[in-house]
């Protein structure tokens, strides 16, 4: 009966208007990834160089010796979800649900003009199995995104992957899409008009429908407001004979539909009134509108994965046999972008992930740097405070590659962060061992002094007085200093035994910003030799901290003005 | 013995032959190891912020507490890290005091008494040097090994408590149970370089190749180290300037009769 509503040009105008949206918008995404620049050498390749090393890429990938493997990891990564399992057994079951409950409502029902017609000779939505199917994939799709989505809190803690809005209205879409199916199928079980349009259509005359209204009573739940008590059994005998003749080729017992039948059941009090106000006509818009709204928006939501992923995992296929060509990596950089969808398997066991939730710092776990990769390389000038927080995240990663193993859908994270750090040093947030050599410590000193007048200490040992008055200046921790012997041309700018001395002073503001701090290899001659025991080594790492917390603002409102 | 094997970020990402090598030269000697689900040991951290160096070491201790194991880790610096953690928990109350509040929110212990070993230590006196010498089957006689300390074992002996600061041995009697014969060469303790080797490229290079040269003059065959920051400083010079470079488990492992295969050479 849903064929009848494309009769009408409104529908269908709607469906052309959303499938053209979402070609447009699939365009766009795959353009896009020969487009987006992300690190330094993304500069040095032309759009068409990307175009050639993708479709050389894919022709490679297609006739290498490795295509077996090749599809071998893409059915286990990607329709298995291999790696999803392993993490978290929940939210596998989650996505195997959704992916395939999805589908099968989309082949067997949405499409079956199109698939489910011509895969099956006898398909009817209302006659088993597919009646009882389409329940029981409306189930699993609903059960799916609800194991999908609960728990965040719990799997994660307070430190969580990043969520679009867009996101959350794709979830929210497949909802409203699920459960008007139900409704609908429940009204039209129940509903006395669709009962009688069937009866109409099947040219059953007054005497036959008598009987066969008792029978759709009893057996279907039709609820006829009209028929009380209990029926005449030759009356319901007869209707029985109709039912038979007319009805069951296509009609199984609707109990199979074990959710719609329930809410049919619960529903029939009501179904005069429902008829009446067209609930069914309300119903069958917002079903169709949304599934129209959700074509539309795939190509912007994070569903645009289904596209996306396996093209990722086809790419890592192909990297891990020949390494890729400089278009080749920046490709697929861009289409990491795309492909990722902030699943947080990789925050999992992120190295950092414990600092990242003593730091309250999200921007430091592998999820949200994909997006902040993007950030930094398309903003020509990014905020001050802003960069500051992605630059923590892209500076304190150690590189250990786990997410990069992690990666359900195959992203080269290592590589995009290195990119990334490339980007943000380019516009000015380098670490801060570079950026802090940038001045000479007397400017850095002046200007914080001009900030905080008295610049407080670095940390506790730089607060202990004690530490430094027992220095004698005795030049042991300069003389033993590799850095200093290995200095060459450009000189230390302070020896250790100086930077020391200042501390001694009370001179801390002139200690934060000296090369001598970052240049320092941490390698503890100088404490070791320090014959008055002086932590030297500890105060220079304590310094350096300061200089980070002190001096990065500093130079940020310095940058702004 | 029984260890939990702490891996650190380096070592599977950088030098994976590290952790193949250990872990066959240690299954070999009957060392037990476990894997825990470890992260950064926080040594990257300290320079930017020692609290949550601490933290993030503290929470690798606290893993081993609850699992009622010792630490053993091939990285010096991660070594090194995670005794100052120990250090810094003791000497701030008030910064242990934080910790430990997270680390009860993570259902964790506060890692107080963790051992915490780097391999050659469990090597040399846990297993013991004659247990070792036991088992050597293909001796390295002759070769002139130069062995390279690591600054954060070392270093500062007060925390690190791994051998005498000054005169060290431990890694020479380690060389010498192979059968090599190991060169005391005078840069043998120094800076390998590597921690301003991002920072600063040439400064790290010129500590490198003072090192190289040093060894080379003091008729050194071949280079040995302990830790995957010092072996990535010197991968590519040490090659140039025509030294041979082994981890010290790929060493000793071909002294046990383990195929070159197995020791990720």
């Amino acid at each position: 009966m849903e064929d009848t509503v494309f009769n009408g040009g409104f529908f269908t105008t709607a469906l052309w208007i959303a499938l053209g949206v979402c070609c447009l918008g699939l365009l766009w995404r795959l353009v896009s990834w020969l487009i987006i620049k992300i690190g330094p050498d993304a500069k040095e390749v032309s759009f068409l160089q990307r175009l050639g090393a993708a479709i050389i890429g894919g022709i490679k990938a297609i006739f290498s010796k490795r295509l077996p493997g090749i599809i071998g990891g893409f059915v286990l990564d990607s329709l298995l979800q291999r790696r999803l399992f392993k993490v978290s057994k929940k939210r596998w079951l989650g996505h195997m649900l959704l992916f395939y409950g999805c589908l099968v409502l989309i082949v067997m029902h949405a499409l079956h003009v199109l698939l489910a017609d011509k895969l099956f000779s006898d398909y009817q939505a209302t006659l088993n199995p597919f009646l009882l199917l389409r329940n029981v994939f409306g189930v699993a799709t609903l059960v799916g995104v609800v194991l999908m989505t609960s728990g965040r809190k719990k799997d994660w803690g307070k430190v969580r992957p990043a969520r679009l809005p867009i996101d959350a209205l794709f979830g929210i879409l497949v909802v409203v899409i699920v459960v008007t199916g139900f409704l609908l199928e429940a009204q039209k079980m129940s509903s006395p008009k669709a009962f009688n349009r069937m009866a109409e259509e099947y040219g059953i005359d007054e005497d036959e429908i008598k009987g066969l209204r008792w029978v759709w009573k009893l057996d279907y739940g039709v609820a006829f407001p009209d028929l009380k008590g209990e029926p005449d059994p030759d009356l319901l005998e007869e209707g029985r004979g109709y039912n038979e003749d007319y009805c069951v080729g296509c009609h199984s017992k609707p109990q199979h539909a074990f959710v719609s039948y329930p809410v049919a059941k619960a529903a029939g009090l009501i179904a005069t009134s429902t008829d009446a106000a067209n609930v069914d006509k309300g119903l069958l818009y917002i079903h169709i509108f949304a599934c129209f709204f959700a074509i539309a928006l795939l190509p912007f939501t994070r569903v645009f994965h289904v596209v996306a992923d396996p093209i990722s995992l086809v790419v890592r296929g192909a990297a891990s046999s020949a390494p890729l060509s400089k278009a080749g990596r920046v490709n697929r950089r861009a289409l990491a972008m795309d492909a990722c969808i902030r699943c947080g398997l990789c925050d999992f066991d992120c190295s950092v992930g414990p600092i990242a939730k003593w730091m309250n710092n999200q921007e430091l776990l592998p999820s949200r740097k994909v997006q902040a990769t993007r950030l930094v390389a398309s903003r020509s000038e990014i905020k001050a405070g802003q960069a500051e927080r992605l630059a923590v995240g892209a500076h304190l990663c150690t590189d250990c590659g786990r997410c990069t193993d992690r990666c359900p859908v195959g992203l080269d994270l290592a590589d995009l962060w290195d990119a990334g750090r490339g980007d943000l040093s380019s516009k000015g947030f380098p670490a801060p061992a570079v950026w802090v050599k940038e001045e000479p410590a007397i400017a850095w000193a002046e200007a914080l002094g001009a900030e905080l007048g008295r610049v407080p200490p670095a940390g506790p040992l730089t607060a202990d007085r004690n530490q430094f008055s027992a220095c004698v200046q005795c030049q042991t921790c300069t003389n033993v200093c590799p850095v200093v012997a290995n200095s060459g041309e450009d000189r230390v700018d302070l020896a250790p035994q100086q930077v020391m001395n200042l501390l001694r002073l009370g001179m801390n503001d002139l200690a934060l910003g000296s090369k001598m701090v970052w240049d320092c290899a941490t390698c503890y001659q100088c404490q070791e030799n320090c014959p008055e025991g002086i932590r030297v080594t500890d105060i220079m790492l304590e310094l350096r901290g300061a200089a980070w917390r002190q001096l990065g603002p500093v130079r940020d409102r310095r940058r702004s003005i | 013995m029984n260890y939990a094997i702490f891996l650190g970020c380096k070592i599977p990402a950088m030098v994976p032959a590290y952790e193949d090598s250990t872990r066959a030269v240690l299954g070999k000697l009957k060392v037990g190891l476990q894997d825990l689900p470890f992260t950064c040991c926080g040594y990257p951290t300290r320079s930017l912020d020692l609290d949550a160096s601490v933290v993030a070491a503290a929470h690798n201790l606290a893993l081993a507490k609850q699992a009622g194991l010792a630490i053993l880790t091939p990285c010096k610096c991660c070594f090194g890290q995670l005794r100052h953690a120990q250090r810094f928990l003791e000497e701030y109350p008030e910064l242990a005091e934080r910790v430990s509040a997270f680390l009860q929110h993570e259902g964790l212990p506060f890692p107080n008494g963790v051992k915490v070993d780097h391999l050659l230590t469990v090597l040399s006196k846990e297993v013991g040097l004659e247990n070792i010498r036991s088992h050597v089957t293909a001796p390295r006689t002759g070769l002139k090994v130069a062995a390279h300390y690591g600054c954060h074992a070392l270093r500062p002996s007060a925390v690190t408590g791994f051998d005498n600061p000054m005169a060290p041995t431990i890694f020479e009697d380690l060389v010498a149970v192979t059968g090599a014969t190991p060169v005391i060469w005078p840069r043998r303790i120094d800076c390998c370089g590597e921690p301003v080797s991002a920072s600063n490229p040439d400064l790290s290079e010129r500590i490198a190749r003072g090192k190289i040269t040093s060894a080379l003059e003091s008729g050194s065959e071949l280079l040995v180290t302990a830790c995957p920051y010092c072996h990535m400083r010197f991968e590519e010079l040490a090659k140039d300037m025509g030294l041979p470079l082994m981890l010290y488990p790929q060493l000793l492992g071909q002294a046990l009769g383990i195929p070159d295969k197995a020791l990720g050479l």
